[in-house]
């Protein structure tokens, strides 16, 4: 587990992260979400230490992190980084001796993850005459080389379309499900979608932490009520309910007081009912109303 | 599904972080030995050098034959008599008989003989085209003289031997070293160009794959991977290896050169100093690695290298230009000072002899140097690799080092 406590960045009088603290728990996914120049990318170099804190420190299952235990984490920066005239198996078995593999065990790695990742065929290229996609591929496939015991990836998925998302977080998923995973990125629907944490930051400041369940959970719960062709602006009359929103025969609902059940109830008593659902509340608005 | 260990180094069977250096190293010299570039660079360079010196060679040794035109018999005798007190192997003048004058000026104007020689009413008269080879002159000159004063000598009933004696002039040099004074001030030039050529690109090269890992971000990963001091000492060693062995390789070049033309003897003469310029350069291009190292991770753009690497180019442009153009008390002075010492040092004991305790001095210093350098370029480059966005200056950089 990786906990970052207070950590803290400044250059002269700016400060650009300010005090910030969380956890990344083994085998699960935390997504870190901010916008551009919240701090994210300050923080992961701060985690991986190339880049030194101002204060505040990281820890690894509990005790001060050492630089051994960095060089065993994979690392994805924000801006990509690889030799582009180097083809990729000559390039991700560097990487891997780097990070103290034997040659045999560095090569047999490095083809096994060619294999996972599609690009077998590719091994003899070099990286600058691959597509974007792939020379995506090929960044997280360094960061996995040497079977790191923790995952930083900056900004993974930016510039890859949706199909090629999925392949990556399949994996993601593949190679490092039982380890601390920890990405950034701004597009929420993703991270709804792949994330069990969530760490918000605002202005260099983490504004909201935690499971995202509960993050989700933590406003009122929202119904949505559908009715078959009556006017849905009854629940504005009905005791215990505050109405969001009223479209036609549709409405949002806050409970406020009244049970689901008697929501139902009132419903069916009004008239034909198509659905009435609880609603979770998207990322999109948690963010929004955190950053607020 | 891998399996994960929370210490790395507890792995199977992989060496400590500690070897990354070697990795490092590794890595630079098979860009380098695969690149077109430096492989077609060595292989030019080689060939070169044994042109060259076949070349020289074949030029100063080729058997020429100088003809002389002549219509009397006794010109054909003084010819004959030029050729022997030419004492050229290499050179070999032979008449030829033509029917008149005219005749002979035409063989010298068609290209048939190089030369003709005419009698005259006082003695003979040289005809050339537009010059007379020096030798061919000197010889045929010696050898009328010769001829007339014999003639003389025998009509007026003089002896000649008598009258000769105690003419003899003979030679002897009391520094022997200057009997081959060419071939030493050749190699010692060729010496101080390919330590320059060499050092300068290779050097270039270190700074450049310093600032092309800082432009393309793999430095981020690199730092993540290992200390930063180690990819210090894998550039310094890899670079290393690869000049000294592309110095070598010249060194063998010239060896090879001397020995299929049969000039073995030469190497009596540039062989120990090649065995100390492979030394010095060793040990000035590991002094001058780390600054060029340092240049790199000063450097953020490749544009920026034009300044950062000022220094280490100064330090290899200033001794280069002080060899060719210095004198004497300039190159001994320059010979002893740490660094530029290990292009000049070689260059004067290829010159002549040189006081062991020089050598010491330019040797003990540069190893110093190299230290010194190695130890303050490490810190200045740990500080200074991931920093990007501007140029860094070097007072900022020793300041940022402190």
């Amino acid at each position: 587990m990786i906990t970052v406590e207070k950590l803290s960045r400044r250059y002269g009088d700016v400060t650009v992260v300010d005090d910030v603290s969380f956890e990344v728990r083994p085998g699960r996914t935390t997504g870190f979400v901010g916008a551009n120049g919240a701090g994210k990318t300050t923080t992961m170099r701060m985690i991986m230490g190339v880049l030194g804190a101002s204060s505040g420190e990281v820890r690894w299952n509990g005790e001060p992190i050492t630089a051994d235990v960095r060089r065993s984490f994979g690392y994805m920066p924000e801006e990509r980084g690889l030799y582009p005239r180097m083809n990729l198996v000559d390039q991700l078995v560097y990487f891997a001796r780097l990070h103290g593999l034997d040659a045999r065990d560095a090569r047999s790695r490095v083809d096994e993850l060619l294999e996972h990742f599609d690009l077998a065929d590719r091994g003899g290229d070099l990286l600058d005459t691959l597509s974007l996609g792939n020379q995506q591929r090929v960044q997280i496939a360094a960061s996995l080389v040497h079977r790191p015991s923790a995952l930083v990836l900056d900004e993974p998925f930016s510039g890859l379309d949706p199909l090629a998302v999925d392949s990556m977080v399949d994996l993601l998923q593949q190679e490092a499900a039982d380890l601390p995973l920890l990405f950034s990125s701004h597009q929420l629907d993703l991270v709804e979608r792949l994330c069990d944490d969530l760490v918000i930051l605002s202005g260099g400041r983490v504004v909201a932490a935690g499971p995202v369940d509960e993050l989700r959970d933590s406003g009122a719960v929202r119904y949505r009520v559908v009715m078959d062709g009556t006017d849905a602006a009854w629940l504005r009359d009905l005791r215990g309910v505050r109405t969001l929103d009223v479209d036609g025969d549709e409405a949002l609902v806050e409970l406020d007081g009244l049970k689901p059940a008697e929501l139902t109830r009132a419903a069916f008593e009004r008239g034909p009912v198509v659905e009435v659902a609880r609603v979770h509340q998207p990322l999109s608005d948690i963010f929004r109303e955190s950053v607020r | 599904m891998s399996t994960h260990s929370p210490h790395p180094d507890q792995s199977s069977g992989t060496p400590a972080p500690r070897d990354a250096w070697k990795v490092v190293a590794r890595r630079e010299i098979d860009v380098q030995v695969r690149s077109k570039s430096f492989r077609i660079g060595l292989l030019v360079t080689v060939i070169g050098i044994v042109a060259t010196i076949v070349g020289v060679h074949w030029f100063q040794n080729r058997d020429t034959t100088q003809t002389v035109a002549v219509v009397e018999p006794a010109a054909a005798a003084v010819v004959k008599a030029a050729d022997q007190l030419a004492g050229d192997d290499t050179l070999t003048i032979r008449s030829k008989d033509v029917a008149d004058t005219a005749a002979a000026e035409r063989a010298v104007k068609d290209g048939d003989a190089d030369a003709a020689l005419l009698a005259t009413d006082d003695g003979y008269e040289l005809v050339g085209e537009r010059d007379v080879d020096a030798t061919v002159r000197q010889s045929v000159t010696a050898a009328v003289r010769a001829t007339a004063l014999q003639d003389n000598a025998a009509a007026q009933d003089v002896d000649l031997s008598a009258l000769d004696a105690g003419t003899v002039t003979s030679e002897r040099l009391l520094d022997p070293a200057a009997e081959n004074a060419g071939l030493r001030q050749a190699t010692s030039f060729v010496f101080v160009l390919l330590f320059f050529l060499t050092a300068l690109g290779l050097g270039m090269g270190i700074a450049g794959s310093v600032t092309q890992e800082k432009e393309s971000r793999v430095v981020e990963i690199l730092a993540a991977a290992v200390p930063i001091r180690q990819l210090l000492w894998g550039k310094v060693v890899g670079n290393t290896v690869l000049a000294v062995v592309q110095i070598v390789a010249y060194a063998a070049a010239g060896v090879v050169g001397l020995l299929v033309t049969d000039q073995a003897g030469a190497l009596d003469v540039v062989g120990p100093p090649m065995l100390w310029y492979v030394l010095f350069f060793l040990v000035g291009f590991v002094a001058l690695a780390s600054l060029w190292s340092v240049a790199g991770s000063l450097a953020s753009r490749t544009q920026d290298l034009q300044s950062t690497t000022m220094p280490a180019q100064m330090l290899l442009l200033v001794p280069y230009f002080l060899a060719v153009l210095g004198g004497e008390g300039i190159k001994t002075v320059v010979s002893m000072i740490p660094v530029v010492s290990s292009m000049m040092m070689p260059a004067r004991l290829v010159e002549g002899s040189v006081p062991a305790w020089q050598v010491a001095v330019a040797l003990g210093g540069t190893l110093l140097a190299a230290v010194l350098l190695v130890r303050v370029g490490a810190r200045v480059f740990e500080r200074t690799l991931l920093r990007t966005g501007d140029k860094i200056g070097y007072r900022e950089a020793l300041s940022l080092a402190e």
